[in-house]
């Protein structure tokens, strides 16, 4: 199957101060088309700074990352904006949706920064998402007037409706009840069963990991494991 | 409703608002100052324009601007009637006081009607011209905004009131007029005047009956009705200025309150900048979201501002008779102060949250 995300050595150094942090030291990580990987490790081995690499938000101090053929690192800051809008999806621990905008006008929003302009506009590709993570009778609530589950819902139906290559999730269940939890699972699970759609997860939860397709182990900035 | 400029506004409605005033508050200045002294100057240009004298003979330092006197002997009259190309010469008192109301300064003149009608062209258009000391006539302006008419009383000055008489057109200089003789009786002038409209057989002669009048009568003050009864913002020197620095003001001060509403705005939402990266919203996107926010103030501001203007002059003007014409030209420079002031304001704020760092943005609380 085609590769459709390559990480070669990343390394990644914050510098605090005059205290350089090894956040990353030399990660290296494919991904096929199709393919669901969940990240798991103990707090603070990196995961997180690996996923914003991979989403171009942060660039690394060395190494390569392919996005669909494309270079992260390499890019200048706009054009890796511009590979995010058009390849990326994102969803994060807390949310981070709109708050004053609807469940529907989130998914607008993400539609029209993809577009580029006012256009974007498919309510027929909304209305499926909504109903695939059944969300249709939320449409018009604003995310205070959601519960937990229902939020992470919309950010996953913000995160696929522009229809990425990749949705890259940073502990999606972390700020989720356990049956909460699972309605997520399940839906990333069906996303990536029925319709093909390339995931990568970070994950404290062993039940969240055993939804996916391989398991890969972090700690102290470096892979340690990587399971089928 | 998926617009996040508006779903801002409507989240943060008092801070809207307070900007929104900010920016009427800076339009309404400049349309007002702007309208007032265009109105005033025109009032006086047409009031002006219709006194024929082209010279007025005075004593020095008998009329200034806001205030005058009488100390010029009306024997004056016969001898200017002497000199050649002299076609009449009219003895006038004009008197400027501050008016009862607190409020600007009011001008009323007496003149003798027979001489000083037939050289201006002067009718009385209702009633007849004022004759006893306790009469006046008034222009139909002073009617319609004392809503007085012939028969009814006016409190003009001092304690006791004068019973309108007539009315006359066109409108010339002050709009209240009384005799020569009430004049002098109620100021205690008798025989004096503030200056004596000469009006030339030849208009192109003024300048030749001018020299001819400090030769042969000289240490007096001889000037041109042309230079004295110009318009107001060359009366009143650095008007002009005056107006571009207030223009200047009105700009900064929407400026500064758009800033700091789109600043703290946008420090309040920067997680939704953050969000609004992660979805891969470039610098650009950020930059317009954040100016068509500020447009959007700026424009009802603006809009606000023309509307307390409009009501605030026509308040003004019925209250104290002030005069307000609001121009185009001004009215398009108040309305491009206002929105762009705004739009320069929201850039810095929203230059600032376009090159915000994504990872940081989103982790903010
Ligand atoms: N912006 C930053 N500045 C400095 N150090 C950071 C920054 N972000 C993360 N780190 C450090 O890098 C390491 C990895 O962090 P992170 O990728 O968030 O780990 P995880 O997501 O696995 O908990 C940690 O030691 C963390 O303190
Ligand atoms: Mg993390």
């Amino acid at each position: 199957m085609k590769t459709i995300l390559q990480a070669e050595n990343l390394a990644k150094i914050y510098r605090v101060g005059s205290v350089d942090v090894h956040a990353l030291r030399g990660v290296s990580l494919e991904a096929a088309e199709g393919d669901f990987v969940a990240i798991m490790g103990p707090s603070g081995c990196g995961k997180s700074t690996l996923l914003h690499l991979l989403g171009g938000l942060l660039t690394p101090s060395s190494g390569r990352i392919l996005v669909d053929g494309e270079d992260l690192a390499a890019a200048s800051d706009a054009e890796r904006t511009d590979i995010r809008r058009r390849k990326i999806g994102f969803v994060f621990q807390r949310f981070n949706l709109f708050p004053t905008l609807t469940a529907e006008g989130n998914l607008r929003l993400a539609e029209r920064i993809h577009a580029r302009s006012n256009g974007g506009d498919d309510p027929a590709r909304r209305r499926e998402v909504l109903r695939l993570l059944r969300l249709e009778d939320k449409m018009h609530h604003k995310p205070l007037e959601l519960s937990g589950g229902e939020q992470q819902r919309v950010a996953l139906a913000r995160a696929i409706v522009t229809r990425p290559a990749i949705i890259l999730a940073d502990e999606p269940t972390g700020n989720l009840d356990s049956e909460n939890s699972q309605i997520v699972l399940s839906m990333l699970r069906e996303l990536n069963e029925r319709f093909g759609q390339t995931i990568v997860m970070i994950t404290h939860n062993p039940e969240a990991a055993a939804v996916s397709r391989r398991i890969v182990h972090m700690r102290d900035g470096q892979i340690t494991k990587s399971d089928r | 409703m998926d617009s996040i400029v508006v779903a801002n506004i409507r989240q943060r409605p008092i801070r809207a608002l307070v900007s929104m005033i900010g920016v009427a508050l800076g339009v309404s200045l400049v349309l007002l100052f702007t309208g007032l002294a265009r109105g005033m100057s025109n009032d006086v240009e047409r009031r002006s324009a219709n006194v024929r004298a082209e010279i007025m003979f005075t004593r020095p330092g008998s009329q200034e601007l806001i205030s005058s006197m009488a100390n010029l002997s009306t024997k004056y009259v016969e001898q200017l009637q002497q000199i050649e190309g002299v076609e009449a010469a009219v003895p006038m008192i004009l008197y400027v006081f501050q008016s009862g109301r607190g409020f600007g300064i009011e001008r009323v003149e007496g003149v003798d009607w027979a001489p000083f009608a037939e050289m201006n062209q002067m009718r009385i258009v209702a009633g007849r011209p004022p004759e006893a000391v306790d009469e006046v006539v008034i222009d139909q302006t002073k009617a319609r905004n004392s809503k007085t008419t012939v028969g009814g009383m006016l409190q003009v000055f001092g304690k006791q009131p004068y019973r309108v008489v007539g009315i006359y057109a066109p409108e010339s200089g002050a709009r209240v007029k009384m005799s020569l003789a009430a004049m002098q009786d109620a100021l205690e002038v008798t025989g004096k005047c503030t200056y004596i409209l000469v009006r030339c057989r030849n208009t192109d002669e003024q300048v030749e009956v001018a020299q001819r009048i400090d030769r042969q009568l000289p240490g007096n003050r001889i000037q041109f009705t042309r230079d004295v009864m110009t318009n107001i913002e060359r009366s009143i020197p650095y008007l002009g200025v005056f107006l571009r620095v207030l223009t200047g003001l009105a700009a900064v001060v929407s400026a500064l309150v758009v800033m700091l509403a789109m600043y703290t705005t946008i420090t309040e939402r920067t997680s939704e900048i953050g969000i609004l990266k992660a979805l891969g919203a470039s610098r650009r996107y950020i930059i317009v979201e954040i100016e068509k926010e500020a447009l959007l103030i700026s424009v009802i501001g603006c809009t606000l501002g023309f509307i307390v203007a409009i009501c605030a002059g026509s308040l003004i003007h019925r209250t104290y008779g002030l005069m307000f014409e609001y121009g185009w030209a001004w009215a398009i420079t108040a309305a491009l102060i206002g929105t762009l002031g705004g739009a320069l304001g929201a850039l810095y704020p929203a230059v600032r949250a376009a090159n915000l760092d994504p990872v940081t943005a989103l982790s903010y609380e």
